[in-house]
């Protein structure tokens, strides 16, 4: 009989710290960001001049729709257009040369990556659910120019699932090597890199590499966590010859690494193969490589950088070489760098050897790029330069190992600032005709920029400037300074409005714990135990002529804490059984009620109707529960967390439940002639009443129940029996406790005291609001008007149940409730209700010596005769009904309801 | 009611599977997952009731097609939990008390306590699928245990199927099985029998195998089937050395099944073991064709294709049987066959085509099984010698020069050779690995320049042919010998000193040749002693030596030179070595009758 949703309830608790986690990572997370930026502050402020020479020019090209379920990436496509994608399901074409936006391609997932391919116009994008292949051309050409300017439109392209040439689950990156296409995808334990023949997407081979779990195991734990996206390049050896001439400028993704690295990381084999190799940095923090085209060749890691990386890449470093890169640069998000390159052997065995070195730059690193001797990185609040060569072409002189490494790490340490906040993606850095240096970079709402760096940036800083330009220079310095100053005060609000966030929260977790610690301890408390509880009042209220019932609510806080904005009370009230005629669905019906403020000690009121008349099946279950809504707490940041949206802590508080003695509408003497006067002169309700009666009197008929043809409205009936002593017991028991009711109980009114508690009121904290006063019981018997309108009767009287003839000392009064009404639904409601009643009240009794333990063993052993012939009779019905077979619908109803009567007409005795 | 969802969940299995025939089994995959689902949810309700003779037949088989369908998808643990619940519940229905898990006896008990009624078939059927199921996990004891045989000959001859149709003739109503039990008990014995064969095999009891794979090669099968039944009994024969024998089943097998690559495989090893090399060699060629072979995939066998026999046949001993080299590795193995046994011109073509292969673009790192393929340079360097021999010495250059320009820059200026006890100690390891690594360039590069060498004289380009010579010399000498390896060492077969001293002795000889033919005889004699002394079994060096000595008038020296050179047998033979370490054939020559003519001349030798 416990409600399902209870359970739920429960459920959704457990979630609770979960959630909580990730909101608090988040907020700590943006705070570190913020610490960073004041870091770059200081920066500014300590190198002034040295920093100044590193403003560049930002220009905001187009601005795309930020999506939030990939990294964003941004690339250099064909001829003078540019890629990007934000995270969303679009991905932006961008023509340099016009300026504008060109086409929008929409697909079915978000999208992950994308590469180009030169030679064929083609786009190959990864979504969610495969990789789709584009032919830009082609779709630009199909699409429908808009009738007012075909020349300055937008294209916007719906790319449709034929175009799917790959439906492999969950590609992270892609890659394009000549004839070979290539993805990087995940499963639960390990990656796969597969490889397709590009030009019918058959897979040629597959290789897996066991996921190294305790790195990525942080931001795994949600589907809708931002996935990070594995780096994917292909390196060249310099000597290998390029495949075609055409391909003489290396495209996006690949980059010609010198020989003497390239033999050394990759081995001999494949150098001699002239094979490209893959390499990948991963999430998890490996780094490792696959030679393309060796026979039996498998994924090798080349080196772990313990974090994840976040950018793969190759370097010049020292202009020695005709331009081709000496340097392999990975850097992982956490900002470790790793230059790995030839060390001239020197010492012992002599020959040249792999060097690693490694280094870290403050912050966290969320893309980066590389050109002919510098790092570009962005932290998110600044992007940085690192210069590369600075450290390298030290070591020439040097002798000793140790030193040399300790002078890189310190070049390493200390990038210089562009002052440019929120890149998300980098292009390859390209250098314009004025020999300054242009990035593409995409930033974290979407805009795509272009970011030019002054040239000669390296002389600027070495050499004096001349004092004409000093002028100059102290006006951007202003500039620059208010530009910081700028950024610093709405950090600072962000920050004040975080931790007004974080106190919120506290609060709502220690209302949490409250609430689930009394829930989960302690489940049968009584009812005043309960922390935070509800409690209801029902009304019988008539408005336009009709009669419903009213449940009024109120919350209670007793607690210490504050219930803050973004609580809200939400009430479910369904019924405990349906009818069948109700299409077997349970309906239920949720009210919720917001509040701003609830302070220790203050009460909440709410009302909700129940039912109108006749509509309802009771007994009801209300539940009430608190819910907070995580997305109420952060506001507008909510936005960027977005499985939080619809997240939202369910705490349940406690369960009423409304039966039929709540919602009896007891025929006082002059209430009733009131009422038949009133309905006498209304037609409609006699005609009801009529109408009534009459199907009442037909379906008696039918039943053909004997000793009712004479009086067909108390058809029904049911009767419990409880030993009056153990209601004076109780009863008594509780008066005295109370002070308001003097009186004693005479001992002969039992039957009529029991029935005005069951009518005053109930357990589980729903009372009855007579309107008016408390309804002075004359008789014990009781008329009363159900919800449904029929009348019933409820009667009590005390009787003496006989134990056989033998023991007569041993026979003890009892009071008989009876129930009786024409309609069988009520006579069930009434004695489910009674039934609840004195179940409360044997909890309530004192525990007693056991001295009616012989009593009613002759009674018992016939009652339980019964039962078990009735249980085989439902067992017969049972099996008959599902198989559907020999019995109809109709007889099986009345065996059961046969069943169901002779069950109740029979009770035993409560003791 | 029931059986109306069970029509329904059947016919739209049946429909799929129709309808469906030009799906792939990987796009079946996410139907049978849907219907295996479906019936587990008839199946459910199926069991909510008592078990009830009347209703049993209908959950029984029920319970078949859930867990063939589970069995399908390999889900082998939660297949076996449901049968073992429906007999409990045949049980209960019974009024038997639940026996002993021993899985024979507790399977007989619930044959005999169905009887002869109706349900009898259906618990049949479930015994099949639990054949099926301990097939698949390898449990082929217990296979045995329960003579599942001798249950199914005595029950297969049509007691039940006839029953059956009568029944299905007499109402639609009577459930449908999603694969007969008739061909679900054929292909089972059949898998039984191989995989029990190859048990067997793997343990050495070859005759006992070989009875029962003979009786299976006559039971109606799938082809492939029958052909790997043939295939184990050759198997079994060559074990009992009845290579005639077995090469009869090899064909069979090809025979009954041309896509048995493994047949062509083991044949090729019988005739390699008879030391046929003409038939190793052709062996070799048709596999590699074969292997070439763009190969249809299995053909969709009517009924059995729901229980592949991929699915039963997954023992270790079977796989290990029917594993074939890549392609790659028999095209090599075939090139070097050939220029090991005289067939020169056409060795180098495959090696030029191994080379092809392995730079064109198509080529993208298939995993293969099998021994792994040399490493590139050695490749190389074989297919140089190759060349060397059919007289191309250009080409060989070419190959060689390759291989120097590559290692150059990472040759080591000095390299210790440690022993290979010394070298697997735990805390070095690591840079063991990359100090082997050196040491495999260092060779590398000086065969590549003693390659060179031989090539220059064989264009009889002398003076190219020293400094070539010199050039591998002084690489060698880069490496040293760790302290305390002994003299032994040098004789062990395959070991880099090995090598290395193989190469010094054949960098010195041929050095030393190349100085008689430009007449600097001292130090001609000085290199060919010297080589003589890194590597005793130099035939030309002896030789020449012999020669040189001569020229220099030392008669009697130079004719117990030339006696103790022919005294010499070949330690090695010549597969052993690789093929660029052997002495070449090409240079000048000395004629040994002419040698012994002159020692004859010379007389008796004078006794000291």
């Amino acid at each position: 009989m416990v409600p399902s949703c209870v359970n739920n309830r429960f459920k959704t608790c457990s979630v609770l710290p979960h959630i909580i986690t990730r909101i608090i990572s988040h907020l700590v997370y943006s705070v570190n960001s913020v610490s960073s930026v004041t870091y770059a502050v200081s920066l500014f402020f300590f190198f002034g001049a040295a920093a100044m020479e590193g403003r560049c020019a930002v220009e905001t090209w187009a601005v795309g729709l930020s999506g939030t379920s990939c990294t964003p990436r941004v690339k250099f496509g064909l001829g003078t257009d540019v890629f990007f994608c934000t995270g969303s399901d679009e991905v932006y074409v961008f023509s340099t040369q016009e300026r504008k936006l060109t086409a929008v391609l929409q697909f079915p997932d978000p999208v992950s990556d994308l590469v180009g391919s030169h030679d064929k116009q083609l786009l190959y994008v990864a979504c969610r659910s495969g990789v789709y292949c584009v032919s830009l051309q082609f779709q630009l050409s199909r699409a429908p120019s808009s009738p007012a300017d075909a020349s300055s439109s937008l294209a916007e392209l719906k790319i449709p699932s034929e175009f799917l040439v790959v439906a492999e689950e969950g590609v992270l990156s892609v890659l394009l090597v000549g004839s070979v296409f290539l993805t990087l995808s995940q499963t639960d334990t390990s990656w796969m890199l597969t490889l397709y023949k590009s030009s019918n997407y058959e897979m040629l081979s597959s290789f897996s590499l066991p996921l190294v779990s305790g790195v990525v195991h942080s931001d795994t734990e949600g589907q809708t966590a931002m996935r990070k996206r594995p780096v994917l390049i292909c390196v060249h050896s310099n000597d290998a010859t390029p495949p075609s001439s055409s391909e003489a400028t290396l495209t996006d993704g690949h980059v010609r690494l010198e020989s003497v690295l390239f033999k050394l990381l990759f081995g001999i084999d494949a150098a001699l193969a002239k094979s490209p190799v893959i390499l990948c940095g991963l999430p998890d923090g490996c780094l490792c490589f696959l030679p393309l085209r060796h026979p039996g060749s498998r994924l090798r890691v080349l080196r772990s950088l313990e974090q994840p990386v976040v950018f793969v890449g190759a370097s010049v470093v020292m202009e020695r070489g005709p331009g081709h890169a000496q340097c392999l640069v990975a850097v992982g998000e956490l900002g470790k760098v790793v230059l790995i390159k030839t060390d001239k052997g020197g010492s012992e065995g002599g020959g040249n050897r792999t060097g690693f070195i490694e280094g870290c730059v403050p912050g966290p690193v969320m893309c980066g790029c590389v050109d002919k001797n510098c790092l570009y990185y962005s932290t998110g609040s600044d992007l940085l330069v690192l210069d590369l060569s600075e450290g390298l072409s030290r070591r020439e002189g040097q002798e000793k190992d140790e030193e040399t490494s300790r002078k890189t790490e310190a070049a390493l340490r200390s990038p210089t600032s562009l002052n440019v906040c929120r890149v998300a993606a980098l292009a390859e850095p390209t250098c314009n005709t004025a020999g300054e240096v242009q990035l593409l970079g995409l930033s974290v709402r979407g805009q795509l920029q272009r970011i030019t760096l002054p040239a000669g940036r390296e002389d600027a800083r070495l050499s004096k400037e001349p004092s004409a330009l000093v002028g100059r220079s102290v006006r951007d310095l202003l500039s620059a300074i208010g530009d910081v100053c700028e950024r610093a005060s709405v950090l600072k609000t962000a920050i004040k409005s975080k931790n007004q966030i974080l106190r919120h929260l506290n609060q709502v977790l220690n209302i949490s714990f409250l609430l689930i610690a009394s829930a989960s301890s302690e489940e049968h408390l009584p009812i005043q135990e309960k922390p935070i509880r509800c409690h209801g009042v029902t009304s019988w209220s008539r408005l336009l002529q009709k009669d419903s019932l009213n449940l009024t609510c109120v919350l209670d806080n007793p607690s210490p804490y504050i219930l803050e904005r973004g609580w809200t009370l939400s009430v479910a009230v369904f019924p405990l059984s349906y009818p069948p005629s109700a299409g077997g669905e349970s309906s239920s019906t949720n009210f919720s009620f917001p509040f701003h403020n609830l302070h220790p000690g203050e009460t909440l009121e709410v009302s909700l109707p129940l039912a109108a008349a006749g509509e309802a099946s009771f007994p009801m279950t209300v539940s009430c529960s608190l819910i907070f809504s995580l997305a109420s707490l952060l506001g507008e940041e909510a936005a960027n967390l977005p499985g939080l949206q619809s997240s939202c802590i369910s705490l349940p508080l406690n369960t009423l439940t409304v039966d039929w003695l709540h919602v009896l509408q007891v025929n006082s003497p002059i209430a009733t002639h009131k009422k038949a006067t009133s309905q006498s002169n209304n037609t409609t309700d006699t005609l009801q009443a009529f109408l009534r009666s009459r199907r009442i009197r037909c379906s008696g008929r039918g039943e053909g129940g004997g000793e009712s043809a004479s009086k067909p409205e108390r058809e029904y009936s049911a009767s419990i029996r409880v030993s009056s002593e153990l209601l004076r017991d109780t009863l008594l028991l509780k008066s005295s406790d109370l002070d308001a009711h003097v009186q004693k109980w005479p001992p002969q009114n039992v039957g009529l005291s029991l029935l005005e508690w069951m009518l005053s009121e109930g357990p589980g904290g729903v009372t009855t609001g007579h309107q008016g006063d408390k309804i002075a019981l004359s008789s014990s018997v009781v008329h009363a008007q159900g919800p449904d309108g029929h009348t019933v009767k409820l009667t009590a009287k005390e009787v003496n149940v006989e134990e056989g003839s033998a023991e007569k000392e041993e026979s003890q009064t009892a009071v008989e409730v009876q129930v009786e009404s024409s309609s069988i639904a009520a006579v069930c409601g009434l004695h489910h209700a009674v039934l609840r009643r004195v179940q409360t009240l044997l909890q309530r009794a004192p525990e007693k010596a056991a001295s009616t333990k012989g009593v009613q063993s002759l009674g018992l052993r016939q009652v339980l005769q019964r039962a078990e012939h009735l249980l085989q009779q439902i067992q017969q019905s049972r099996i008959s009904g599902a198989f559907g077979v020999g019995v109809s619908t109709g007889q099986m109803t009345r065996s059961l309801l046969s069943v169901y009567r002779e069950l109740r007409e029979n009770p035993l005795l409560i003791v | 009611m029931y059986l109306v969802t069970f029509q329904f969940a059947f016919t739209s299995f049946f429909q799929q599977r129709g309808g469906g025939d030009a799906l792939s089994p990987d796009q079946n995959k996410p139907h049978l997952r849907w219907c295996s689902s479906e019936f587990h949810k008839l199946l459910k309700k199926i069991q909510g009731i008592p078990p009830l003779a009347d209703y049993l037949q209908l959950e029984l088989t029920v319970v078949y097609n859930v867990c063939l369908c589970s069995t399908a998808q390999s889900q082998f643990s939660e297949a076996e939990l449901l049968l073992t619940q429906a007999t409990e519940r045949v049980l209960q229905m019974t009024g038997d008390a639940p026996v002993a898990s021993d899985p024979p006896v507790f399977w007989r008990t619930v044959i005999n306590s169905v009887g002869d009624t109706a349900l009898n078939p259906c618990v049949l059927y479930l015994l099949c699928l639990q054949w099926a199921i301990w097939l698949s996990t390898c449990q082929l004891k217990i296979i045995q245990e329960c003579q599942l045989f001798s249950v199914f000959e005595t029950l297969s001859t049509g007691v039940w199927d006839e029953g059956r149709s009568e029944l299905r003739e007499k109402s639609s109503d009577i459930p449908l099985l999603v694969m007969d039990p008739r061909r679900l008990i054929e292909l089972l014995q059949i898998c039984t029998i191989i995989a029990q064969g190859a048990e067997s095999l793997s343990e050495g009891r070859s005759s006992e195998a070989l009875s029962g794979l003979q009786t299976a090669s006559s039971l109606p099968a799938p082809r492939t089937l029958i052909a790997y039944t043939h295939l184990l009994s050759g198997s079994c024969l060559a074990h009992m050395s009845c290579p005639q024998m077995a090469l009869q089943c090899y064909r069979k097998a090809l025979e009954t099944d041309s896509r048995c690559v493994c047949a062509l495989y083991q044949s090729m090893l019988i005739y390699r073991q008879l030391g046929n090399t003409q038939a190793e060699i052709q062996g070799l060629r048709l596999l590699h064709s074969t292997l070439m072979l763009p190969f249809a995939t299995e053909p969709a066998l009517a009924d059995t294709r729901l229980l592949s026999p991929s699915l039963l046949l997954r023992s270790q001993s079977l796989s290990s049987l029917l594993s074939v080299p890549s392609a790659l590795s028999v095209l090599h193995n075939l090139a070097l066959k050939c220029v090991h046994h005289g067939r020169v011109s056409d060795g180098v073509e495959y090696y030029l085509d191994l080379l092809a292969v392995l730079h064109s673009e198509d080529q993208h790192g298939v995993h293969a099984e099998g021994p792994p393929l040399p490493s590139l340079p050695e490749l190389y360097l074989q297919a140089g010698a190759a060349l060397l021999m059919a007289r191309r010495p250009a080409d060989c250059m070419a190959l060689c020069d390759e291989v120097i320009t590559t290692t150059l820059e990472l040759l080591p200026e000095k390299v210790v050779l440690a022993e290979p006890e010394e070298k697997c100690e735990a805390e070095t390891r690591a840079l063991c690995a990359e100090g082997d690594d050196r040491v495999a360039m260092l060779l590398w590069a000086g065969a590549a320049y003693l390659l060179q060498g031989h090539c220059h004289t064989q264009l009889k380009d002398w003076k190219q042919a020293v400094t070539h010579y010199t050039r591998c010399f002084n690489l060698l000498v880069k490496a040293r010998f760790k302290k305390g390896s002994n003299a032994d060492m040098v004789g062990k077969q395959g070991t880099d000193l090995c090598i290395l001293q193989k190469l010094k002795g054949l960098s010195l000889a041929g050095r030393g040749i190349s100085f008689t033919q430009t007449d600097q005889l001292r130090e001609a004699l000085r290199d060919l002693q010297l080589s003589m002394q890194a590597f005793p079994e130099c035939v030309s060096a002896g030789l020449w030596c012999g020669e040189v000595l001569w020229r220099l008038g030392r008669r009697w020296e130079a004719a117990a030179c030339w006696e103790k050179t022919w005294s010499f047998t070949p330690q090695f033979s010549v597969e052993s070595l690789s093929v660029y370490l052997q002495e070449p054939q090409s240079g000048p020559l000395l004629d040994s009758s002419e040698l012994r003519r002159r020692i004859q001349e010379l007389g008796p030798p004078l006794s000291a």
